[in-house]
C-alpha cells in the first residue's frame, strides 16, 4: 500500500486557511462504523495521533466549525487505512447526504429540483464550507442533467470523487431515479480553474 | 470594537451549544419512538427514517435514505398514499402491504401527515407504520378456530343427524320387537315402553310414562308384575313366570342398562310363552292320559304274571318261570316308568302338591335303605348309615314324597357304584334344617353335564351305556319334591371318583296347618 499521507501533508494542510462543519467528520465516522466497525473508527483515530493531529470522532459536533485540512486528513487517513478507491471515496460523499444534518435543514426545499439546485445548493455550501464556492451553472430538467461549478476550493484531489458522490447523493433524493450518474468534468488539480462537476439522471 | 467581536462569538457559541443540543434532542426523541417513522418528499422519496423503521424494514437508513418509497411499498398503493396525503393533509390507519428487506410481506397499517413550510407549502410528509402481522395473526387464528367451529358444528349437525336416524332406527326395531320392552330409568321411573308390552299389559303408553313400579299397582292388570319386579327393580329375574289370563303367559326378564359402570336404568323384557306353554300343557296331557292308559292293562298284565308265578293257573316248570319272571321284572320297570311319568306331569300341572306331616325322617330313609340292602349286597358295594346319637326334631314331611325323592337318588347311587364300591348315607340336623347326603364313589358326572342333572330326561353320557335302565326323570322328580317341601337339593361330583347329593328339609314352627300323622 502506497503512503498517501504523512505528518509533513497533514501538517502543510492543517496550514489552509478555512473551516468545515463538523457534520463531514461525523458521516466519515457514520461510513466507517458502517463498512468497518468499531475497530475501524480505531485504527483511524489510531493512525491521525500517530500524524499528531489525533481527532476523537465521538466528540465531535455537528454544527461546529473545523479546520478543512483536518477534514482532508480525515479522508485521507480513511483512504489509506482501508485502501479505499475513487469509487468508495464517491460512495463516501453518496453516504454523506443520507447522514448530514445539514442537508435535512434543506429537505423542505426538496420538493423543487430547481429551487435547490439553482437557489438552495450555493446556500447548502456556504453552511458547510467557509471556503470555496458552489455555483449552478445549469439545470436542464428535460434532459435530465445539471452542471455545478465549485470554485477556489483546492485542498486536494481525493476531495474530488468525494464531492462527485455527494452531487450524486442530494439528486437521489431530488429526482425518483435509480439510476443517478455524477462525474467530474473540471478539475483545478488538471489544469482547470475550477471544479465542474456533471451529473446526470434516468 | 474588540469587545463586540467578542460577544458576538459568544453568542455564536452559546447558539451552537444550543443547536448541538437541539439535534441531540431531535436524535434521541426520533430515536425513542417506538413506532416505525419515515420523512417522504412529495415525489415519494424516502428522505429520512428513525431506528424503529430501520428494524421493522430490516434496512440501514442509508440503504432506505434517497430510495424511491416502492422499495418498501406496493407501487399502486405507495402513488395513491403519497396522492391522498398531499390532497387531504394525512391518512389515518390505512391498511398496505409492506415489504421489509429479505422478509416475507407485512400487513401493516400506515398513518401519513403532511409537512410544511413556513410559507405554508407541502415538503413532504411524515409515514407511521403499524404493523399488523400480529393482528393479522390473530385474525386468522381467529377465523380458522370460526371455521373450525363451522366444521365442529357441521359435524355435529351430521352425528345428531345420524343419531336420530340411528334413534328412529333403534325405536322401530323396540317397536318392530315381539317381546314386550319397559325402560326404567335410574331412579325406576318409567321411560320407554313399547307397543308389544302395551298391548301385552292392555294399556296405554301416555298412561305409564313417567310412572314408577309403585303406581303400577294402581292398574289392576299390572298388580302381578308390579309384585314380581318390585318396586326397586330387581335385577336379576330370568325368565319368570307371569300368568296374565288362562292362555296368556309372560317370561319376565330384567337387565340392568349401563354406560361403563355406570347403572343408567334398567330393562324389563316380557316374552310370550302363552303358545309354549298350550303345547306343554297339551303335551303333559297326553302324557298323562297316555300313562293312566297304559297303566290299566299293565297293572292286569302284573296280576296275571303274579298268579302264573304263584301257581293259581297251575303249575309251571323251571324254564317257564325264568322267563315269566323275566317278563315281570319287565313290566314291572315299565309301571315304575309310567309311574315317574305320571309324576311328571302332576308336577307339570301343579297338581304335585305335598301332603306334609310332622314326621321323623330317620325312619322314612331307614325304610328306603332296607328295600336296598340285598341290592347292596348283589352289587358288592358297602353301605353306611350315619346317624346322629341325639333324636331329630320332627320335620313337615309327605312320607311318600320324600321317600320317592331319597329312593330316587340312593338308586342312582347304587346303579352307578361299581362293585367293592361304597356308599355312604348321613343324616344330620341343626335348629333350622335337616340334611341328608348320600355319598359315592361312583362314576360321577361329567363337568359339562352338570348343569342338566335335574333336567327332565337326562341321562348322565358316561352311565347310559352302564345301565340301559332309567327314564332319566329320578333327579327331575327328587328336587320337585325337595324343593315343594321348602329345602334345597345340590350335588358335587368328581368324574371318576363319586358324587355326593344332599338336600335338606326345613324344620318349622308347628302351624294349625300341619297335622300329626296318625
Amino acid at each position: 500500500m502506497a503512503e498517501i499521507i504523512n505528518k509533513e501533508t497533514i501538517d502543510q494542510l492543517m496550514q489552509i486557511n478555512g473551516e468545515v462543519r463538523g457534520v463531514v467528520l461525523k458521516t466519515d465516522e457514520e461510513y466507517i462504523l458502517k463498512e468497518k466497525g468499531r475497530a475501524g473508527i480505531e485504527q483511524v483515530e489510531q493512525k491521525l495521533k500517530e500524524l499528531g493531529h489525533p481527532i476523537k470522532y465521538e466528540e465531535i459536533r455537528t454544527m461546529d466549525f473545523y479546520p478543512v485540512g483536518l477534514r482532508i486528513a480525515s479522508l485521507l487517513t480513511i483512504k489509506e487505512v482501508f485502501d479505499f478507491n475513487d469509487k468508495e471515496i464517491y460512495n463516501m460523499g453518496v453516504f454523506a447526504t443520507k447522514m448530514s444534518l445539514i442537508i435535512k435543514l434543506f429537505v423542505k426545499y426538496f420538493p423543487s429540483l430547481r429551487r435547490v439546485v439553482i437557489n438552495e445548493s450555493p446556500k447548502m455550501w456556504r453552511k458547510h464550507w467557509t471556503i470555496g464556492e458552489l455555483i449552478p451553472v445549469e439545470l436542464n430538467e428535460k434532459k435530465k442533467y445539471a452542471i455545478l461549478m465549485v470554485k477556489d476550493f483546492d485542498l486536494h484531489p481525493i476531495y474530488c470523487p468525494y464531492l462527485a458522490g455527494y452531487f450524486a447523493g442530494i439528486l437521489h433524493m431530488l429526482v425518483k431515479s435509480l439510476k443517478i450518474d455524477s462525474q467530474e468534468t473540471k478539475c483545478s488539480f488538471k489544469g482547470a480553474s475550477y471544479h465542474e462537476f456533471l451529473i446526470k439522471w434516468r | 470594537m474588540a469587545i463586540k467581536e467578542s460577544l458576538e462569538e459568544k453568542k455564536l457559541a452559546l447558539l451552537a451549544d444550543d443547536l448541538a443540543s437541539l439535534e441531540n434532542y431531535i436524535h434521541d426523541l426520533f430515536d425513542f419512538s417506538p413506532l416505525p417513522i419515515c420523512f417522504i418528499s412529495p415525489i415519494g422519496v424516502v428522505l429520512e427514517v428513525n431506528p424503529a423503521f430501520e428494524a421493522i424494514a430490516n434496512l440501514k437508513s442509508y440503504e432506505v435514505i434517497g430510495e424511491p418509497i416502492e422499495k418498501i411499498l406496493k407501487k399502486d398503493e405507495a402513488e395513491v398514499l403519497t396522492k391522498t396525503t398531499l390532497e387531504q393533509g394525512s391518512v389515518e390507519g390505512k391498511e398496505m402491504v409492506f415489504f421489509p428487506k429479505a422478509k416475507e410481506k407485512m400487513f401493516s397499517q400506515v398513518f401519513t401527515k403532511v409537512r410544511k413550510d413556513e410559507k405554508g407549502e407541502v415538503v413532504g410528509y411524515f409515514l407511521g407504520i403499524f404493523d399488523l402481522t400480529g393482528i393479522k395473526g390473530t385474525e386468522n387464528e381467529l377465523r380458522e378456530a370460526q371455521m373450525a367451529l363451522m366444521n365442529i358444528l357441521e359435524d355435529s349437525q351430521a352425528a345428531r343427524k345420524e343419531a336420530e336416524e340411528e334413534k328412529d332406527k333403534t325405536q322401530e326395531i323396540i317397536n318392530s320387537l315381539t317381546d314386550g320392552l319397559l325402560v326404567f330409568d335410574r331412579e325406576n321411573y318409567l321411560a320407554l315402553i313399547n307397543p308389544r308390552a302395551e298391548e301385552f299389559l292392555s294399556i296405554k303408553k301416555g298412561e305409564l310414562i313417567g310412572k314408577d313400579v309403585d303406581d303400577f299397582s294402581s292398574f289392576e292388570q299390572l298388580k302381578n308384575l308390579a309384585t314380581l319386579i318390585g318396586k326397586d327393580i330387581k335385577e336379576d329375574l330370568f325368565r319368570q313366570e307371569l300368568k296374565l289370563t288362562e292362555d296368556s303367559i309372560l317370561e319376565i326378564s330384567t337387565v340392568p342398562l349401563t354406560t361403563g359402570k355406570t347403572k343408567i336404568g334398567t330393562l324389563v323384557i316380557l316374552h310370550d310363552v302363552s303358545r309354549e306353554k298350550i303345547i306343554e300343557r297339551m303335551k303333559t296331557e297326553f302324557v298323562s292320559i297316555s300313562a293312566h292308559q297304559l297303566r290299566t292293562p299293565i297293572s292286569a298284565i302284573k296280576w296275571t304274571l303274579k298268579m302264573m308265578l304263584d301257581g293259581d293257573l297251575g303249575a309251571i316248570t323251571t324254564e317257564q318261570r325264568e322267563f315269566l319272571n323275566k317278563t315281570y321284572r319287565s313290566n314291572e320297570r315299565m309301571i315304575n316308568l309310567i309311574n315317574d311319568l305320571l309324576n311328571v306331569t302332576r308336577i307339570e300341572e301343579g297338581r304335585y302338591l305335598s301332603r306334609p306331616f310332622l314326621s321323623e325322617i330317620a325312619p322314612v330313609l331307614q325304610f328306603v335303605i332296607n328295600s336296598y340292602k340285598e341290592e347292596f349286597k348283589k352289587r358288592l358295594i358297602s353301605f353306611k348309615f350315619k346317624k346322629p346319637k341325639r333324636k331329630l326334631p320332627r320335620v313337615l314331611l309327605d312320607v311318600e314324597k320324600i321317600k320317592l325323592a331319597f329312593q330316587n337318588i340312593i338308586d342312582n347311587a347304587v346303579k352307578y357304584t361299581p362293585a367293592k364300591g361304597r356308599v355312604v348315607i348321613s343324616l344330620k340336623g341343626n335348629d333350622k334344617e335337616i340334611m341328608v347326603s348320600v355319598k359315592d364313589s361312583g362314576v360321577g358326572i361329567p363337568k359339562e353335564q352338570e348343569e342338566r342333572v335335574f333336567s327332565k330326561f337326562f341321562r348322565g353320557a358316561n352311565v347310559v351305556k352302564m345301565e340301559t335302565d332309567g327314564s332319566g326323570l329320578g333327579l327331575f322328580i327328587a328336587k320337585n319334591i325337595i324343593e315343594s317341601h321348602g329345602g334345597k337339593i345340590w350335588f358335587k361330583s368328581n368324574k371318576g371318583k363319586g358324587t355326593t347329593f344332599c338336600f335338606t328339609v326345613p324344620i318349622k314352627k308347628t302351624t294349625k296347618k300341619s297335622r300329626k300323622r296318625t
